[in-house]
C-alpha cells in the first residue's frame, strides 16, 4: 500500500478541479442562450440545437463537474494519484472545450468537418482522463465499494465515449444507420444512470454518512446496489439492440433501481444526527424529487399516448445537477480554506463566509424554478422562454459563487494578510 | 482480539455524535452549546493524543515511516486543533454566525481526515499491529491527556 495521497504536496494544486468546475456554469448558460434563440417550437428531441443543448450540459456540466471532483476525490476516497496530472488534466480540459464547442458549431451548422475535428477532441479528451484514473486507480489493494462504484462508472463512461464517437461519426458522415437511434437510447441511458448515477451514488453512500452525521447505507447499498444498476443497463443495451419488445422490461427494472436510490438518499436526511439544513440539503432533497418525478414520467411515457420523454429526461438532468450543485457548494470553498490554511494563512474566512447565504439561496430557487416552469412549458409554451431565463440567471449566480472563493485564494496568496509586518515598524 | 481499526474508528463515530449535539444546541442557544463545545474539544483531544503518543509511535517504529502519513495526519491534527480553539472563542463572543462557518469548516475538515484514516492508515496499522493490537489498545484505553 502507497501512501502518496495522504500528502497535501501529491494532492493536486487546487488550479485543477477549480478549472473543471470554473467552466461547468458556463456551458449551462450557452446551452440556455442556445434553447433561448433556438425556440419553443423547435424544441424536440432530434432537433439539432437541442442535440447541442443537450451535450453541452451533459459534457459542458456534468462531464467537467465529474471530472474535477474525481481529480480533487481520488486521493482522498481511493488514495490513488494521477500521474502527470497536471498535464493530463490541462490537455484534456482543453480536449473537451474544444470538442463540445466545436460539436455544437458542427450541429447548428450541419458542418461535417467541425463534427469529424470535435469527435477527435472529445474523444481524445475523455479517454485521456478516464484511462489515466483507471490507471491510477489500478494500482490499489484495499477495493472500498465507493472505489467499486468508481470504477464501474468510468467503465460506463469509456463506453458512452465510444458509443458518442460511433453516433458523431455516423452523424457526420450522413450515413445514420438502422441501429441508431437504438444506440443513442444506450448511450443516453448509459451516460446518465451509469457515469453519472453510479458515480452520484457511489460518493454518496460514502459522503452523506460522515458528513452529516447518519448511520451507514447499510451492505446492500454499498456492496449490491452498483451491480444491480450495472446489469439493468446491460438488460437495456440488449433489449433496444435485439429484442425491442422487452426494453419496457429493462425500463421498470432501472427505474425501480434509481427509485431505491432516491429513496435511500431522502431516508438519509430524514435521519441524520446533524441537523444543520444549508442549501446543500435542499439541493439532495429536491434533487430526489426530480429524479423520482423524472423516472414516473420515464414509465408513463410507454403507458400514454403523450410524449413524457423530454419531460423525463429534463427531471433526470436535474436530480444531477442538483446533487452535483450541492457538492460543488461545499467542495470549492473547502479546498481554498484547505489550501490556504495548509500553506500557514489563518487569517482567512471560514467556508460559510466565502460564499454569500443569500446569494446562494436565490441561486436555488431560481433553479428550481426553472425546473418546474420548464415541466409547465410543456402545457405553457411561453414559460419556456421564462424558465429559460431563470435558469440562465440561476447559473450566472452559480458562477459568480464559484468565482468569488477563488479570487478570495488569489488575494490571500497575494496579500499574504498573515505575513504582514506593519506592526514591527516604527 | 479486537480491531486497533475498529477501536479507533468507532471513537470517530463517538465524537461526531458530539459534535451533532453541539451543534443542535448551538442552534437553540449558542451559550448553552459550551459544554457540549468542551465536551467535544475533549473526546478530539483524547482521540488525536491516542493516535499520536501510542498508535502513531507503534507505527512508526514497526514501519520505520516516520515522515510519511501519520505526519501528515500530525499536521491535520494542527489544523483542526486551531479550529477547535477559534469555535470555543466564538462562543465566548456570542457570535453564532461564526461558530457555523467554524463548525461547517471542521466537519469537512475533520470528515475527509477520518477517510483518510479509516480506509487507508488504520488498514495499514491492522496490517503492521495486529499482534500486539491488545496491548496497543489497553494503551490507548488508559491513556491520561496531557
Amino acid at each position: 500500500m502507497n501512501f502518496t495521497g495522504l500528502s497535501l504536496d501529491q494532492a493536486p494544486p487546487i488550479s485543477i478541479p477549480l478549472r473543471f468546475f470554473l467552466v461547468a456554469p458556463l456551458f449551462a448558460i450557452i446551452a440556455a442562450v442556445l434553447l433561448f434563440v433556438s425556440g419553443v417550437e423547435n424544441f424536440s428531441r432530434f432537433a439539432p440545437e437541442v442535440i447541442a443543448a443537450t451535450h453541452l450540459i451533459t459534457i459542458g456540466f456534468f462531464g467537467f463537474v465529474m471530472l474535477g471532483a474525481l481529480t480533487q476525490m481520488l486521493p482522498v476516497i481511493a488514495n490513488a494519484t494521477i500521474k502527470k496530472v497536471d498535464k493530463v488534466a490541462g490537455a484534456s480540459h482543453l480536449f473537451i472545450i474544444l470538442g463540445v464547442l466545436d460539436m455544437v458549431y458542427g450541429f447548428l451548422e450541419q458542418n461535417q468537418t467541425a463534427l469529424i475535428v470535435a469527435y477527435g477532441f472529445l474523444g481524445s479528451g475523455f479517454l485521456l482522463m478516464v484511462l489515466s484514473i483507471l490507471n491510477s486507480i489500478s494500482a490499489i489493494t484495499n477495493f472500498t465499494p465507493t472505489i467499486k462504484a468508481m470504477i464501474n462508472s468510468l467503465s460506463f463512461a469509456f463506453i458512452v465515449v465510444l458509443l458518442g464517437v460511433f453516433l458523431l461519426y455516423e452523424y457526420a458522415n450522413n450515413s445514420v444507420s438502422s441501429v441508431h437511434i437504438s444506440i443513442a437510447n444506450i448511450h443516453a441511458a448509459l451516460a446518465i444512470f451509469g457515469f453519472a448515477g453510479i458515480l452520484i451514488l457511489g460518493v454518496v453512500f460514502q459522503v452523506l454518512p460522515m458528513f452529516y452525521v447518519a448511520s451507514s447505507f447499510g451492505k446492500f447499498f454499498e456492496n449490491k446496489l452498483v451491480y444491480i444498476i450495472g446489469f439493468g443497463l446491460l438488460l437495456w443495451s440488449i433489449t433496444n439492440l435485439f429484442f425491442p419488445h422487452f426494453v419496457l422490461l429493462a425500463k421498470l427494472y432501472i427505474a425501480l433501481s434509481f427509485t431505491v436510490v432516491g429513496v435511500g438518499i431522502w431516508k438519509k436526511f430524514d435521519t441524520r444526527r446533524r441537523k444543520v439544513k444549508d442549501i446543500t440539503v435542499f439541493y439532495y432533497r429536491s434533487g430526489v424529487i426530480f429524479l423520482i418525478s423524472g423516472l414516473l414520467l420515464w414509465v408513463l411515457n410507454d403507458f400514454t399516448k403523450y410524449d413524457f420523454l423530454l419531460g423525463s429526461a429534463v427531471l433526470t438532468g436535474s436530480f444531477i445537477l442538483s446533487i452535483m450543485q450541492a457538492m460543488l457548494y461545499k467542495i470549492i470553498p473547502f479546498l481554498v480554506w484547505f489550501h490556504l490554511n495548509a500553506k500557514g494563512y489563518m487569517s482567512i474566512p471560514t467556508m460559510n463566509e466565502m460564499i454569500d447565504k443569500r446569494l446562494s439561496n436565490t441561486q436555488y430557487i431560481l433553479f428550481v424554478g426553472a425546473v418546474v416552469l420548464f415541466v409547465c412549458s410543456f402545457y405553457v409554451a411561453i414559460l419556456f422562454y421564462v424558465s429559460l431565463l431563470f435558469f440562465i440567471l440561476s447559473m450566472i449566480i452559480l458562477e459568480y459563487n464559484i468565482i468569488i472563493p477563488v479570487t478570495i485564494y488569489k488575494k490571500t496568496i497575494q496579500t499574504k494578510p498573515d505575513f504582514d509586518m506593519s506592526a514591527f515598524k516604527s | 482480539m479486537s480491531s486497533i481499526k475498529e477501536y479507533l474508528t468507532n471513537d470517530h463515530r463517538r465524537c461526531d455524535e458530539v459534535f451533532a449535539n453541539m451543534e443542535a444546541k448551538a442552534g437553540e442557544d449558542l451559550s448553552a452549546a459550551k459544554e457540549l463545545a468542551q465536551e467535544f474539544v475533549a473526546d478530539m483531544e483524547r482521540h488525536f493524543q491516542m493516535e499520536e503518543r501510542v498508535m502513531f509511535l507503534e507505527f512508526e517504529t514497526k514501519t520505520g515511516m516516520t515522515q510519511g502519513p501519520t505526519e501528515i495526519m500530525r499536521q491535520e491534527h494542527t489544523q483542526m486543533r486551531n479550529l477547535m480553539a477559534q469555535l470555543l472563542e466564538a462562543i465566548e463572543n456570542n457570535d453564532k454566525d461564526k461558530f457555523f462557518g467554524l463548525s461547517e469548516t471542521l466537519m469537512i475538515l475533520l470528515q475527509q481526515h477520518n477517510m483518510k484514516e479509516e480506509q487507508m492508515l488504520y488498514t495499514m496499522a491492522q496490517q503492521h499491529l495486529s499482534p500486539d493490537a491488545d496491548r496497543i489498545i489497553a494503551m490507548m484505553d488508559s491513556l491520561i491527556v496531557e
